[in-house]
């Protein structure tokens, strides 16, 4: 029997990247036969060849998966993705209301809590858009089993392309004394890639699920 | 259609890599069987991938082995083509010979 010591394990974020990837279905035996070969190569040409292998048969096998997925059932691929963007654009003005309604009702400008209500206002719409995005992944994730990642990474890549071109064309013309609105972009940016996040929580809570069912 | 339905390339070739396994045929197995036979390098996700789909189709059927120290403790998914998918298979095949019928390809295009 041979052993897996430290440096005989595969890459554990290409790994990791192929488990979120395949279904969760695929990925046990994906994963059981990426480490069966991987531990074949190192004891035939070591560690530095084995990973290596591992690492390109890793990424091979993530774009087959992602394209597979989309080819397999372009239609609901689609929907998903569309549905991704109809959340967004139906949730759009639903964080700045949440904390407007909190500043309304709770009034924290009126008492000894001003610091808090500085806080609220400088940082609360952001936060609680952060917070709805990475919801609006976790339901996509939800609807789209066996191909959440998949999806929430395409509706991600699709928006970052927008908010970059967006990004650009705004401020391409923008006279010197103006400051670049770096911020903006980073805000941009982090509400989606908390929508990726929402579809790995969920995409490892079925994993989990699948582990603690079939332990006997 | 179902009945009507052809493989596609790589369908045909890892059905073909499935039937030579016989009950050896799991997603290792597989990829080295085609790629020592075609000189094809393909990816696991290809593999699996293409196997899902013809599972899906309900051209070959899987099932779970015991889980080994030499994967990880995971456990290996062995498949078998059904009898579904040897029809498939011989319709596609039948198809192709009957399209490359007549044709002297080898000392025209060789």
């Amino acid at each position: 029997m041979r052993q897996t010591e430290p440096r005989s394990r595969p890459p554990h974020l290409v790994a990791w990247l192929v488990e979120l990837f395949a279904s969760t279905n695929q990925s046990e035996s994906i994963l059981g036969d990426l480490h069966e070969e991987f531990l074949d190569i190192y004891s035939e040409s070591g560690v530095v060849a084995a990973r290596r292998w591992y690492r390109r048969q890793g990424v091979k096998s993530i774009a087959h998966l992602a394209g597979a997925a989309f080819r397999d059932a372009p239609w609901s691929f689609a929907a998903f993705v569309l549905l991704g963007f109809l959340l967004r654009w139906f949730g759009a003005e639903l964080p700045a209301r949440a904390i407007d309604a909190i500043l309304r009702a709770q009034r924290p400008y009126s008492n000894e809590h001003y610091d808090f209500y500085v806080w609220l206002v400088t940082w609360g719409t952001p936060i609680a858009r952060v917070i709805e995005m990475t919801l609006i992944g976790c339901i996509i994730a939800a609807i789209a089993r066996g191909k959440e990642i998949v999806v929430t990474t395409t509706v991600t890549a699709i928006s970052v392309v927008i908010v970059g071109w967006n990004f650009f064309l705004h401020t391409r013309n923008l006279p010197p004394q103006i400051p670049i609105p770096w911020g903006y972009l980073l805000a941009s940016l982090a509400n989606w890639v908390a929508t990726l996040l929402g579809a790995i929580i969920i995409r490892e809570v079925r994993s989990l699920s699948l582990r603690l069912h079939s332990t006997p | 259609m179902p009945n009507r339905d052809y493989l596609g390339e790589f369908e045909h070739i890892v059905i073909l890599a499935v039937l030579r396994l016989a009950d050896q045929a799991y997603g290792v197995t597989v990829r080295r069987e085609i790629e020592s036979r075609t000189r094809r390098g393909v990816s696991i996700g290809a593999i699996y991938a293409t196997l899902d789909r013809l599972e899906a189709k309900g051209y070959v059927k899987s099932q779970s082995g015991d889980p080994t120290p030499e994967r990880g403790g995971r456990s290996k998914r062995f498949f078998r083509v059904t009898a579904r998918g040897v029809s498939a298979f011989n319709r596609t095949h039948r198809a192709l010979r009957s399209l490359t019928e007549g044709l002297d390809l080898l000392k025209s295009h060789s």
